[in-house]
């Protein structure tokens, strides 16, 4: 998931690949880093994400030699809805792209699986994300401050770890800033307590 | 955006391959039309970081459906002097994936006069292998060492890639992580981590039908590869009790027919000049 | 008709299988006065090995053993069937039933499963009421041969060439046709057609039982094979 906040964006996922019912790999990275303070949120599947991530990446990289200056998070949120959407019979690829760029400050948009894009407030994606529209929707609140908004996302992601047997692991964030981004990680026994009856 | 100007962002070649040919062997085999069965290696092959550098095992057994077709294959494959690389699935598609990317990688090193990253290596697997969209059943353990220290990456045939302390991948990576998740710690020295993995790789063999016979291992370091082949051998055959050599004899005639040659005179031989 | 059938069956597909394969091999040699009994104890499924010892061989009588493969569960359910009969018989008749008795009951048991076989390929081995070693084996709906050696399972395609050739003589000029094997003979070619099938079936191996039934009794003998 994803989520604006007054000064940048806070993206989050839990860390748990899945091959079938074997966990391939407990503490995923699934932030991508496109650009300095562009980040991708990647759902479905692991190789056809990884492929459009890096081919993103490679475009971000070569517009800001080019045209010398950061690009937008648009400019790659359009990108990676133009490979999904033309692939879109080829591809299982939901992804999320926040950011911050200097036009459009803080933004997040989200590219669910027909290739369509959206900005919006905040972004959820991903199987456990059926299991928190409900608390997302109840508890987010526009122009949040930096530590509010990291405490939404933990939450929100614990929770869908905690239902969705497909996520779980370790929680993983990026507050990304105009010109910082800082990597968090929560360990899977210090993660936020929720109801487990 | 129009799709003109995408192109000239991605380039002009409408790109892909065609996978009806794909698609034609799944519809035959559907209506009881029957594939050539390759050699799988069923297979376990494992990797770990340790305090200088990758160990790499892998068991040594190939099999063509329940039948052992190779009993002491090598499954561990050379991909640059600092990288090698574990291969399970189809045979023939672990051996000419990491041959080619080999090849690229031995080009790319002459071209740029650098050793090769484990990164290059990854990168070029993974491309290769996505673009097959996992018809190429290759399920890879890549280790090495380079400029940047020591890496270990799994890649599957759909060409994603995981980056990790420790790796299994095959039909006995169930059996072997077993191993690893209660016995793997950071920073090991060298023979515990050896002995680690050989213990891993003979928890595929023994538990896993499709994995057996031999411990294949490989040590790469900063400065030095030691490929130790049959590093294990727990499964050695016991001797035959009886002999089955056939007296002379046994072998049906069916036919018999002489040929006389003309014996070659001295006359007849070639003048040397 | 038949479409629909086959779409009904194409929908519960892959749901419920009512069998399994869990590998392994039985062999059974006859000699003229003795007969070896052979299997290994290896039960998997898939890729997987449920037990490395589970025992296929079965005594009915002290002359009489019955070796399966196939369904294990259902060679169990079959082994304890003919030995309940077997035991009625004794109860009845008070005189153990002979090897050719239990042969023919064992096709009649597998037979009233017609439509739902045992999915079992049984091998009925020992002496008959002759002294006389016997091997008698089965399909699945109970068609039976008396024959002189059999191999069943998982390896059989491996062994059975060589038992041909090895006790039955084929493919083999100059020979004597008529020779039989001695005991320690067809003892050593049960134990090397073993090993052999153990090194290239990923279905046979951890142990092998060996039983030699002879006019003294039933000997049983444990080897250990490969566990990989």
């Amino acid at each position: 998931m994803a989520v604006q906040f007054d000064g940048g964006v806070v993206v989050g996922a839990d860390s748990r690949t899945t091959t079938g019912s074997y966990i391939a790999n407990r503490v995923t990275d699934k932030l991508t880093q496109i650009h300095d303070t562009i980040f991708c949120c990647r759902s479905g599947s692991a190789a056809d994400t990884q492929a459009l991530a890096d081919i993103v990446q490679y475009h971000m990289q070569l517009y800001a030699v080019q045209h010398d200056e950061q690009p937008p998070v648009k400019v790659a949120a359009s990108l990676f809805q133009e490979l999904c959407y033309s692939n879109k019979d080829a591809l299982m690829a939901g992804i999320i792209v926040a950011g911050v760029d200097p036009v459009y400050g803080p933004s997040v948009y989200n590219i669910p699986l027909g290739g369509s894009l959206h900005r919006e407030e905040f972004a959820i994606g991903g199987s456990g994300s059926a299991y928190i529209y409900g608390y997302c929707d109840d508890y987010f609140k526009p122009n949040m401050n930096r530590s509010e908004c990291v405490d939404f996302v933990k939450n929100a992601v614990s929770l869908a770890m905690l239902r969705d047997g497909s996520s779980g692991g370790v929680i993983r964030l990026a507050v990304i800033t105009p010109d910082s981004v800082e990597r968090i990680f929560v360990p899977g026994n210090e993660l936020p307590k929720h109801y487990e009856g | 955006m129009d799709k003109n100007i995408l192109k000239e962002i991605v380039g002009e070649h409408e790109g892909g391959f065609s996978f009806a040919n794909a698609k034609r062997n799944e519809y035959l085999t559907q209506n009881g039309g029957v594939m050539p069965n390759a050699t799988k290696t069923g297979t376990t092959i494992v990797g770990l970081i340790y305090k200088d550098g990758v160990v790499l095992g892998a068991d040594t057994r190939a099999t063509a459906g329940t039948i052992v077709a190779d009993k002491n294959c090598a499954k561990i494959h050379y991909i640059t002097p600092n990288i090698y690389c574990c291969g399970a699935g189809t045979a023939a598609d672990t051996e000419f994936t990491t041959n080619i990317v080999s090849s690229q990688l031995a080009l790319h090193s002459m071209n740029s006069g650098r050793q090769a990253h484990v990164s290059t290596a990854m990168t070029l697997l993974k491309q290769y292998l996505f673009r097959y969209q996992g018809h190429v059943s290759a399920a890879l353990v890549l280790g090495g060492v380079d400029i940047n220290g020591p890496h270990l990456y799994t890649v599957y045939p759909h060409g994603s890639t995981d980056k990790l302390p420790f790796v299994t991948m095959g039909s006995g990576s169930l059996a072997a992580m077993a191993i690893f998740e209660s016995r793997f710690k950071p920073n090991m020295e060298r023979d515990e981590a050896v002995e680690l993995v050989k213990d891993a790789i003979e928890s595929g063999i023994f538990n896993d039908l499709g994995s057996g016979s031999n411990v294949d291992v490989c040590v790469i370091t900063k400065d030095k590869v030691d490929y130790l082949r049959n590093y294990a051998k727990p499964n050695e055959r016991v001797p035959k009790l009886k002999s089955y050599k056939f007296a002379r004899g046994t072998t049906a005639i069916i036919s018999e027919t002489v040929r006389k040659f003309n014996s070659v005179k001295d006359e007849d031989a070639m003048e040397v000049v | 008709m038949s479409t629909e059938i086959q779409n009904a069956a194409k929908s519960h597909a892959g749901r419920w299988e009512p069998y399994v394969d869990n590998g392994g091999t039985s062999l059974a040699i006859a000699g003229p006065d003795f007969c070896i009994i052979a299997s290994d104890t290896r039960q998997s499924e898939g890729y997987s090995i449920n037990t490395r010892y589970d025992s296929k061989v079965h005594q009915i009588t002290d002359k009489v053993l019955f070796a399966t493969s196939g369904y294990s569960a259902d060679g169990k359910k079959l082994a304890e069937n003919i030995k309940i009969q077997a035991e009625k018989y004794l109860d009845k008749n008070d005189k153990i039933i002979q090897a050719p008795s239990i042969a023919q009951m064992t096709s009649i048991i597998m037979y009233q499963k017609r439509f739902f076989p045992y999915y079992v390929f049984p091998i009925l081995a020992g002496l008959d009421g002759e002294g006389k070693g016997c091997v008698f084996s089965y399909d699945p709906v109970g068609n039976m041969e008396r024959v002189g050696f059999q191999v069943y399972g998982s390896a059989s395609a491996l062994i059975q060439p060589f038992l041909d050739n090895q006790v039955g003589l084929k493919h083999q000029e100059n020979v004597d046709k008529n020779r039989t094997l001695s005991k320690q003979e067809a003892f050593d070619l049960a134990i090397d057609s073993f090993t052999s099938a153990t090194e290239r079936d990923i279905y046979t191996g951890d142990y092998l039982e060996i039983y030699t039934v002879d006019s003294t009794g039933i000997h049983k003998e444990v080897r250990t094979l490969k566990f990989d």
